[in-house]
């Protein structure tokens, strides 16, 4: 039983009212209607439920992440744990001294230097301060920061203050270690290490959770991620497998919100709709990974158009589109549109990662000069397909990275080869 | 990683593997121990958040510590001029400055401890919602760095006493005592209000004028002689703070014991009520992140 060290037992959290603090008249108020019995004495401010009814067991020397869109409860999950909040019904328990990073700069005095914003913040996470002045050296190499250790913090950089607060808190020797999408803050660089030292961690037998919206860093140090959904565990597994239905669901979602908008333009042009169709002609919101699609286009001219020059582009939500069909190159034109009609766009093959992407398009006079209906996102498309690799990322990579699936080879050459 | 040296995780004491439960329940009276312990055993993070008030006071004050001097002593100077001088109010036999100066040494400490506490966990709110310590470290961290400012004040006002002609006696040895019944009065009110303060922000406009209030009930510019007999007692019991003027008043200008029974009557009386507000206070803790 002992090879736990967190567990929830039907938790829930929630807050009272929208408003943080009350002044007194507000009481006042509500206790002069209770006695007076008036209308709205049981009125209270909606609550807020942040955790639900939440119950899981988070074995020791595990490295454990909880993810989910901003609001799933994330946050309150790793307050209860380091006692700053407490649940509203239901239980946490937690074996062993916990370490927790919740933001940058927590707990550090900007009047302070360095040097004693390092015994304070240790002090505060429960250490003595003999224990402190041991791990010293070891803190401020690992924040890279020996010859700030003087200057007051107010000095320091954000940069700084998180290299600071991260290698404090790792290196006081925690039996738990909670960060909260902090070391998203650091440069390249110090992630890795901090990522490398959580690894490290684990591997001596600490707990490690990890809250974050960084899937990559999720799937790579976490064995195991708990999916959070309005204040629910919406799934609890593998992190390939969480997180791949994590970022499914997100994808799915962004496809259910699409408004497959038409789009008026000018001289009397409009588009009307944009639909997609698969390779039988049949209408569909999603293709198969290398499968084709026709990308329809419902227009109504009500003055004759001679010539437009249509663009699509093909985007994943990152700035500029990666694919493009345009009459600007191909020299191809409709000779007249005129009234209502359709007009197909057809890319043969789409080598993509399956998730969700956007369709822009814009159609321009015969010139190339002069829009008749501005470049714009008209829809999402969806890519739907197994996750193949076995990497250890490669969930996230799949669907959150580059877009386009090529195919490729390793080698590895020089002495060992 | 060549630089990290290896971790020695704390073995998870498989001889008591008790884990920390944090749940809805609330704290009863029985609980204070636990709390007492842990506070003891946190006894450090109180004087680091002690150190770091009095480090922050100062830096970029270019007199520092001289303030800490400066403040009772001005003040009782100018009470001397206004109510001695202008006032006429009566001393009772001892140099009228010295009376006014015991009184501003003390009431210096008081107020500033008082304002400092009761604001401590609102002025910390960002803290109380990143980092868990025993929350009653902050207003009692207040009180300590407070303390800090007292001793050079003592210094001063025993000073006086002897430049006034005072002699040293063994009365002098009671004013530890005294200090303690002035830290055990403000302590209560710094735990109760910092704690109401959270959830009533009124407090914070209140504790001015409270003050204000507390500086004229607390026998700080005249001595307690100016009440009738009658009164004196049960006044200085209720308001503790009377009582550690006039014992300190007796101890070092009247080379006299303070008065056993009202001083003992006292800190019954501060005692019961720090009790209940530490209690008050571990009650509304668990709550405090939800409000600030």
């Amino acid at each position: 039983m002992s090879d736990r060290a967190i567990e929830f037992d039907n938790v829930s959290k929630s807050y009272r009212g929208a408003r943080n603090y009350r002044a007194l008249r507000d009481d006042v108020r509500a206790v002069g209607r209770r006695l007076t019995r008036r209308e709205g004495a049981n009125e209270r401010p909606a609550a807020i439920h942040a955790l639900r009814d939440v119950s899981f067991e988070v074995e020791r020397g595990s490295a454990t992440a909880l993810v989910g869109l901003n609001g799933a409860g994330k946050t309150t999950a790793l307050r209860l744990m380091c006692r700053i909040a407490y649940p509203s019904e239901g239980s946490v328990r937690v074996w062993g001294r916990v370490g927790a990073l919740m933001e940058v700069g927590t707990g550090m005095h900007p009047e302070l230097t360095g040097r004693e914003n390092v015994q304070l913040y240790g002090r505060m996470l429960g250490h003595k301060s003999a224990e402190i002045r041991r791990r010293f050296d070891a803190i401020v190499d690992f924040a890279g920061l020996p010859a700030a250790m003087d200057q007051p913090v107010k000095q320091y950089s954000s940069g700084m203050q998180l290299r600071l607060g991260f290698s404090i808190a790792a290196h006081l020797e925690p039996d738990v270690l909670l960060v909260d999408e902090a070391i998203a803050v650091g440069d390249a660089g110090f992630q890795y290490r901090c990522v490398e030292r959580m690894s490290e961690l684990v591997r001596t037998g600490v707990t490690i959770v990890f809250v974050s919206h960084d899937m990559s860093a999720v799937e790579t140090l976490c064995d195991r991620v708990i999916l959070l959904d309005q204040g629910q565990i919406r799934a609890d597994g593998s992190a390939r497998d969480v997180v791949a239905s994590y970022l499914r669901e997100v994808h799915a979602s962004r496809l259910e919100a699409d408004p497959k908008a038409g789009a008026g333009g000018a001289y009397g042009f409009e588009i009307l709709k944009v639909s997609l169709h698969d390779a039988t002609g049949a209408e569909v919101a999603s293709v198969p990974t290398g499968a084709s699609v026709t990308i329809r286009f419902h227009y109504r001219a009500a003055n004759d158009v001679v010539k437009p020059i249509f663009s699509v582009g093909i985007g994943d939500g990152r700035i500029g589109v990666f694919a493009l069909a345009s009459m600007l190159f191909d020299g191809e034109a409709p000779e007249l549109l005129r009234g209502e009609g359709q007009l197909d766009c057809t890319f043969e093959s789409l080598p993509l990662f399956p998730r969700t992407y956007e369709i822009w398009a814009s159609v321009r006079g015969s010139s190339g000069f002069g829009d008749l209906v501005d470049w714009q996102r008209f829809r999402m498309l969806g890519v739907e397909g197994e996750i193949g690799g076995s990497g250890i990322g490669a969930a996230a990579h799949s669907l959150e990275d580059a877009p386009v699936k090529l195919p490729y080879t390793w080698r590895t050459g020089g002495d060992g080869a | 990683m060549s630089t990290a040296p290896t971790i020695h995780s704390t073995p998870p004491a498989g001889a008591e593997p008790r884990p920390q439960v944090i749940d809805s329940g609330k704290v009863g009276f029985s609980d204070l121990g636990a709390s007492l312990r842990e506070l003891w055993h946190s006894r450090e993070v109180v004087q680091a958040f002690a150190t770091r008030a009095v480090k922050v006071k100062y830096k970029q004050t270019a007199i520092g510590l001289a303030w800490v001097i400066l403040q009772p002593v001005l003040a009782a100077i100018v009470f001397a001029i206004v109510f001695g001088r202008v006032a006429g109010v009566s001393a009772g036999g001892e140099t009228y400055l010295l009376i006014a100066l015991s009184g501003t040494v003390a009431w210096t400490f008081f107020s500033t401890a008082a304002s400092s506490s009761m604001d401590s966990l609102v002025d910390d709110q960002h803290l109380l919602r990143k980092v868990y310590f025993p929350r009653e470290a902050l207003p009692l961290a207040a009180v300590g760095a407070a303390l800090v400012d007292l001793a050079p004040g003592l210094v001063v006002l025993v000073v006086a006493v002897l430049v006034g002609g005072g002699k040293v006696s063994l009365s002098w040895l009671t004013v530890p005592v005294l200090i303690l019944l002035l830290i055990a009065a403000v302590t209560t009110l710094g735990l109760f209000f910092s704690a109401v303060n959270v959830f009533y922000r009124d407090v914070k406009h209140a504790l001015p004028f409270a003050l204000q209030l507390g500086f004229f009930a607390s026998a700080v510019f005249y001595p307690l002689e100016i009440l009738p007999e009658s009164w004196r007692s049960i006044y200085a019991v209720l308001n503790p703070v009377v009582a550690a003027i006039d014992g300190l008043r007796s101890a070092l200008l009247k080379n006299a014991l303070p008065d056993v029974g009202v001083t003992l009557a006292a800190f019954a009386w501060t005692g019961i009520l720090l009790v209940l507000a530490y209690f008050m206070f571990k009650r509304l803790e668990r709550s405090f992140t939800d409000r600030v």
